[in-house]
C-alpha cells in the first residue's frame, strides 16, 4: 500500500535533507493539529488554584500531541525512509461525494431515493463498473434496506420524500 | 468456587430465556421463543457474513453493524454484539484461509499456512480445525471470565481515582508496546484520541470545548460516527486504491472432504493447547488481544517445532494455533472491560460505545447491579462459540459463493449501509457528513503509516482519564505526586515506565518487529 523504497527515485517536492518524508509530513500535520487545538480552547478556562478548569486537559493533551509531532518531524529528518505513497482521487472523490449526497437528501428526499442515488454515485468511484448490473444491484439493495432499518429493526427511518407523503 | 457456578447458571439462565410469544393468528396458543439464543445466532452469522468480505476487518464489522443491535434491549444488544464479533473473527479467518486476503492484522499469520493449505485441497480440514480450535479456545476462556471476574471486581472497588488514572496509563502504554511500527507514531495517535474526546461539553462546568458552535458537536463527536468513518469508509477507499479484483487469489477448487483426519487432530491438538494458554494470557492484558496473540502462538509452534520447515507450506499447527490464541485473546480481553471498565482494545472500545448508547457505564458497579447483563453476555460467549462451530462448517458453501462478490458491486453497498446505519443513531445528517471526513482522515493516516486503533482507544479513554484525574487531584490538594505515593497506583505507573523504557531499549525492539515481520517472509 505504500510506494516501496526501493523503487527509482520518485520525483518528490522535499528538499534532500528530509531522508523520510512520509514521517516528516506525518508530523507536521500532528503539530498543526495540536496548534489548532491549542487555538481553539484558548478561550477556556485553565486552571483555578489546584482543580482543573475546563480548558486544562485540552490544553495538556494538545501540548502532548506538538512534543509528539515535533518527534515524529524530526525523525523524519534523521532516519531513512518512505516516500509518500501516491494518492488516488477517484476512489475518496466519488466514496465522499456519495456521503455528501446521501446527507444532503436524506432529510427531504427519504430514504429509498437517498439510497439509490448515493449507490449510484459511490460506484463511479471504480473503473470497473459496469452500469446495469450495479442499477439492479442498487435497486436490490435499496430495497433490502428499506425493509431492514424501518421494520425489521424499528428505527424511524421516512422512507419517502417529503412532498410525495403530503 | 460456588460462586462461579451461582454466576453461570444465572449467566445461562439468561442466555436461554423464552418469551412467550402470542401471536394473533395461533388464536391464543403461545410459542416459547429463546429470544437471546436467537440473537446470539443472528448476530454470529451476521458477523460471519460481513467479516468474511475480503479487507473487512473485526472493527470495521463491528463497527458496520452497531446499528441494528440500536433497537434492542440492553442484554440482548450485548449479547447480539458479541456473537457479531465472533462472527466477524471466524469470516476473517476464512477469508485468510480461501482468498489469502486477511481482512485484518489478526489474521495475516493465519493465511500464511491456511491458504497453503487450501491451495494443496485442504481447505476444508483447515476451516474445521479452525473452528475446533476456536472453540476450544474459547471454552476455556469462559471459565477463565467466570473465575477472575469476581476476584477483579472485588479489587477494581478497591480503586480510586489515581489508581485508575494509572492503571489506563498502564493500558495505553501496553497498547503502544504491542501496537506495530512506530511507537512515537502510536503514542501520537493516542493522544489524538484523547484531544478529539474532548469535543464538546466539559463534565464539570458544562463549558462548550472546542465545538465553535456548531449544534452537533455540543454533545461531543459521537464514538460510532468516527469508528465507521476511520474504520468503514477509509477502508473502502484505501481497498478501491488496490485496484479491487487484481490481487484476488480465490481458491479455484472445490472445498470438499471438511473433516480432518485423526493424524491432523493428533498434529494440531497440542498447537491449540498452547495457543489458548497464550492468547488468554495476551488478551487480558490491556492492549493486547486479538492482533499479537495470533503472531505470538505461530512464532512459538515455529520455535518449538521439530519441523519448522514446513510452516508456510501448509503445516496445520500453523493455522490451529494462531486461530486458538486469536479466539483465546479476544474472550479473555473482555475481562478488564467487564471488571474494570477499561476497554483493552479499539473493540473493547467499540462495546463500550454500544454500552453508552443503552446508558450502561461499564466497570465494577455493573459487575454488582445488573449481574444478569454481565454473567448473561459471558454464557453468550459459549453459546456463541459453539454456534460458530456448528453454523459455519455446514455454511462453508455460501462463504465461499460470497467471496465471489466482485468489489465493484461490494463497496457502493457498504456506503450505504454505513451511511444509512450512521444517519439512524441520531437521525443527524451532519453525523454522516462528519463520518466521512473522518473517512478522509482515516486514508490519510493509512498513507502515512499511522495505525487509527490507538485512536479509537484514546476517544474512548479520553473522558475516563480526565475525570480521574481531575478527581485525583482535587482529592489530593493539587498534589502530583499522589499517583507515586499511593501504593496500588505506584506499582501501576512504574509497570507503564518499565515497559515504556523496555520497548524503545533497541534489542528489544528488533524481537518485536521480528514477530510482525514474521508473516512478511
Amino acid at each position: 500500500m505504500n510506494a516501496t523504497p526501493g523503487q527509482a527515485p520518485v520525483k518528490s517536492i522535499m528538499p534532500k535533507w528530509v531522508r523520510n518524508p512520509q514521517d516528516f509530513v506525518g508530523g507536521i500535520a500532528m503539530m498543526g493539529i495540536a496548534v489548532f487545538a491549542l487555538w481553539a480552547s484558548s478561550d477556556l478556562q485553565g486552571m483555578r488554584g489546584f482543580s482543573f478548569g475546563a480548558g486544562t486537559a485540552p490544553r495538556m493533551f494538545a501540548t502532548l500531541l506538538l512534543g509528539l509531532g515535533a518527534a515524529i518531524t524530526a525523525v523524519g529528518v534523521l532516519t531513512e525512509g518512505q516516500h509518500l505513497a501516491k494518492y488516488h482521487w477517484r476512489g475518496p472523490l466519488f466514496v465522499t461525494l456519495s456521503i455528501v449526497s446521501f446527507a444532503l437528501t436524506i432529510r427531504s428526499m427519504g430514504m429509498i431515493f437517498s439510497a439509490l442515488t448515493s449507490f449510484l454515485i459511490a460506484a463511479c468511484g471504480s473503473p470497473e463498473t459496469r452500469w446495469m448490473e450495479t442499477v439492479i444491484v442498487g435497486v436490490c439493495l435499496t430495497a433490502f434496506c428499506a425493509l431492514l432499518f424501518p421494520y425489521a429493526l424499528g428505527l424511524p427511518l421516512q422512507l419517502l420524500p417529503t412532498f410525495m407523503i403530503r | 468456587m460456588g460462586d462461579i457456578f451461582s454466576n453461570l447458571s444465572l449467566g445461562f439462565g439468561v442466555v436461554f430465556q423464552f418469551v412467550q410469544w402470542t401471536p394473533a393468528f395461533l388464536g391464543g396458543t403461545s410459542i416459547p421463543i429463546p429470544v437471546n439464543i436467537l440473537l446470539c445466532l443472528i448476530g454470529a452469522l451476521v458477523g460471519t457474513l460481513v467479516g468474511v468480505l475480503p479487507g473487512i476487518g473485526t472493527i470495521a464489522t463491528v463497527a458496520m453493524l452497531l446499528p441494528i443491535t440500536f433497537g434492542l434491549p440492553p442484554v440482548g444488544a450485548l449479547i447480539m454484539l458479541a456473537g457479531i464479533y465472533y462472527g466477524a473473527q471466524y469470516g476473517g479467518s476464512t477469508t485468510s484461509i480461501l482468498v489469502n486476503i486477511p481482512g485484518e492484522a489478526g489474521s495475516v499469520v493465519t493465511a500464511l499456512d491456511g491458504f497453503q493449505m487450501a491451495k494443496q485441497g485442504r481447505a476444508g480440514p483447515a476451516l474445521a480445525i479452525a473452528a475446533i480450535g476456536s472453540f476450544f479456545a474459547g471454552c476455556v476462556a469462559t471459565v477463565l471470565i467466570a473465575i477472575l471476574g469476581a476476584p477483579l471486581t472485588k479489587l477494581a472497588l478497591a480503586f480510586g481515582p489515581a489508581e485508575y488514572f494509572s492503571l489506563m496509563v498502564l493500558g495505553l502504554i501496553f497498547a503502544v508496546v504491542l501496537a506495530k511500527g512506530s511507537v512515537l507514531k502510536a503514542i501520537a495517535m493516542i493522544v489524538l484520541g484523547l484531544l478529539l474526546s474532548m469535543v464538546g461539553s466539559d463534565i464539570e462546568t458544562g463549558a462548550s470545548r472546542m465545538a465553535f458552535n456548531i449544534p452537533e458537536l455540543a454533545d461531543g463527536l459521537g464514538f460510532a460516527t468516527l469508528a465507521m468513518g476511520l474504520f468503514g469508509f477509509a477502508e473502502i477507499i484505501r481497498n478501491l486504491d488496490a485496484g479491487g479484483e487484481s490481487d484476488r487469489q480465490l481458491v479455484q477448487q472445490k472445498v470438499s472432504g471438511l473433516m480432518p483426519t485423526a493424524r491432523d487432530l493428533r498434529d494440531s491438538a497440542p498447537a491449540v493447547g498452547r495457543g489458548t494458554v497464550l492468547g488468554s494470557i495476551l488478551g487480558i492484558l490491556p492492549g493486547g488481544g486479538a492482533v499479537i496473540a495470533s503472531f505470538a502462538a505461530y512464532t512459538l509452534e515455529k520455535k518449538i517445532s521439530k519441523t519448522p520447515q514446513k510452516f508456510g507450506r501448509g503445516a496445520i499447527q500453523g493455522v490451529a494455533a494462531p486461530e486458538s490464541a486469536n479466539n483465546a485473546a479476544a474472550q479473555t480481553s473482555f475481562i478488564p472491560l467487564l471488571t474494570l471498565g477499561i476497554p483493552p482494545n479499539a473493540v473493547m472500545a467499540l462495546m463500550v460505545g454500544a454500552m453508552t448508547i443503552h446508558g450502561i457505564v461499564p466497570g465494577p458497579q455493573v459487575m454488582q447491579k445488573q449481574p444478569d447483563l454481565v454473567w448473561g453476555m459471558i454464557a453468550s460467549m459459549w453459546v456463541g462459540n459453539l454456534m460458530l462451530l456448528v453454523i459455519n462448517l455446514p455454511l462453508v458453501g455460501i462463504w465461499v459463493r460470497l467471496l465471489r462478490v466482485p468489489y465493484r458491486l461490494m463497496f457502493p453497498s457498504i456506503v450505504i449501509f454505513c451511511s444509512i446505519g450512521i444517519y439512524s443513531v441520531n437521525n443527524a445528517p451532519t453525523d454522516v457528513i462528519i463520518a466521512g471526513v473522518f473517512g478522509l482522515v482515516g486514508y490519510w493516516l493509512i498513507k502515512h503509516d499511522f495505525e487509527p486503533a490507538p485512536l479509537l482507544l484514546g476517544m474512548v479513554l479520553g473522558p475516563l482519564m480526565e475525570e480521574n484525574l481531575r478527581r485525583a487531584l482535587l482529592i489530593s490538594r493539587g498534589d502530583w505526586s499522589v499517583f507515586l505515593t499511593r501504593p496500588l497506583s505506584a506499582v501501576l505507573m512504574a509497570i507503564a515506565a518499565g515497559l515504556l523504557v523496555l520497548t524503545v531499549l533497541p534489542t528489544l525492539r528488533k524481537k518485536r518487529d521480528e514477530v510482525f515481520v514474521e508473516s512478511e517472509n
